[in-house]
């Protein structure tokens, strides 16, 4: 099992679309993967549990993957995060 | 796809479709004519009959109504002969004289001899022309045939396409079964009036069905009138796909899909399907959330926007907090 945390660096947070973004890149992992905000964890690969955490800019999001690929599930899914949805402006 | 932007629309056959409607009586003895019906507009010949022969729209049909019978009476017999005559010196494909009025004595043997049809109606010159026109554009309208399925799903017509043996006619029955309305099924003609598009089933397979198994049969027979109709507005096209876990599929619906038929656009819902699952009540929702759409509610924008004022509020909840050391 593998652990990493990525912190929401775009202003309006993980809104609908980038939740969408993220169930996607999340999808295309065999592993087993969640994601969790102040200690509720939900499936990663659940547009409505992702969107219902609503991490605000500033939040922090523990991902967690076990599985054949989980090494690189959570590498890039944490670099999603920090660095792809805080490039999104708006 | 589409057959006749140039359709040719024989006089003969528009007679035999308009003289129960429009209640013509041919003033000829033959009904072929130089030129066929080419266009859907019609052209009122009072500025030819003058002698301005600039923009004699000849190729429309001309429709001789009470200014033109007006005018020519008050010429004498050889001046009316020689206004006639002008509207022959071009091809025509047919005069019709409305308003039941007796055309001038000289018309009908000169388009004898030009062969050109001649007929008369009773009805009213506007009237009349309104419902010319509207035939006209119903018969010019672009038109297309398409492979699928139509069902009036909850008021919302929906194009159910995909490759041949998905289900498409199985969730047309399934979706008539709950009380839905079958328009066509297999084939469905397309035609666009405006930006509308109507669909309905060729009539010689009208609500017929081919379900594999079973057969033929007749979707009207067994569940009655009203399961069927036979004509409806097409609003969405629910693509079926078999399902392809390689495959992205649109999970948010903040996008929305357009496919481009005849000209205009309709919406895309691109649905993946594997046997079992349940493509009837999604049929359903797409009907039920399309009408929320169309009154301005749209559940995966107001979903977005009440999460990012949640996250904003949260955000501030916590600021406050944060100094909040009493």
């Amino acid at each position: 099992m593998v652990t990493g945390i990525a912190r929401v660096k775009n202003k309006n947070g993980i809104h609908l679309r980038l939740a969408g973004e993220l169930v996607k890149a999340a999808t295309r992992f065999q592993s087993r993967v969640t994601v969790s905000k102040d200690g509720r964890e939900v499936d990663a690969k659940s547009i409505l549990g992702v969107a219902g955490l609503g991490a605000e800019f500033g939040s922090e999001l523990q991902f967690r993957a076990e599985g054949s690929d989980e090494n690189d599930a959570v590498a890039h899914l944490v670099s999603l995060v920090e660095n792809e949805f805080a490039r999104e402006t708006n | 796809m589409e057959d006749n932007l140039r359709y040719v629309y024989a006089v003969e056959q528009f007679f035999n479709e308009c003289k129960e409607e429009f209640r013509f009586e041919a003033l000829t003895p033959s009904l072929s004519s130089p030129i066929p019906i080419t266009v859907p507009d019609v052209h009122r010949p009072a500025f030819a009959l003058s002698g301005f022969m600039e923009f004699y729209l000849h190729e429309r049909i001309q429709v001789i109504g009470e200014t033109e019978i007006v005018y020519l009476r008050s010429l004498d017999p050889p001046g009316q002969r020689e206004a006639v005559q002008r509207l022959f010196t071009k091809a025509l494909c047919c005069i019709i004289i409305a308003k039941g009025l007796e055309p001038p004595p000289d018309l009908v043997p000169l388009a004898i001899e030009h062969g050109v049809p001649v007929l008369r109606t009773p009805l009213l010159t506007t009237p009349f022309l309104h419902m010319l026109a509207d035939h006209l554009e119903d018969v010019f309208a672009p038109r297309t045939t398409v492979h699928g399925s139509l069902v009036d799903v909850y008021g919302v017509g929906l194009l159910f396409s995909g490759q041949s043996g998905i289900g498409k006619s199985e969730i047309a029955l399934d979706l008539v079964e709950r009380g839905h309305r079958l328009v066509a099924d297999d084939v469905v003609e397309i035609i666009r009036r405006g930006d509308v598009l109507i669909g309905r089933g060729s009539e010689h397979l009208r609500h017929f069905m081919e379900i594999r198994g079973i057969g033929i049969i007749n979707v009207m027979d067994i569940f009655g009138i009203r399961s069927v109709r036979i004509q409806k507005r097409i609003e969405v096209e629910v693509r079926l796909e078999v399902w392809d876990p390689k495959k992205e599929w649109d999970r948010l619906g903040l996008d929305e899909k357009h496919v481009e038929m005849l000209g205009t656009k309709i919406r895309q819902v691109v649905i993946p399907i594997y046997p079992g699952k349940n493509i009837t009540v999604i049929a359903e929702s797409i009907s039920l959330n399309h009408m929320l759409k169309v009154y301005g509610i749209d559940a995966a924008k107001r979903f977005n926007t009440q999460l990012i004022d949640m996250m904003e509020s949260d955000r501030k909840t916590r600021r406050y907090l944060k100094y909040d050391t009493e």
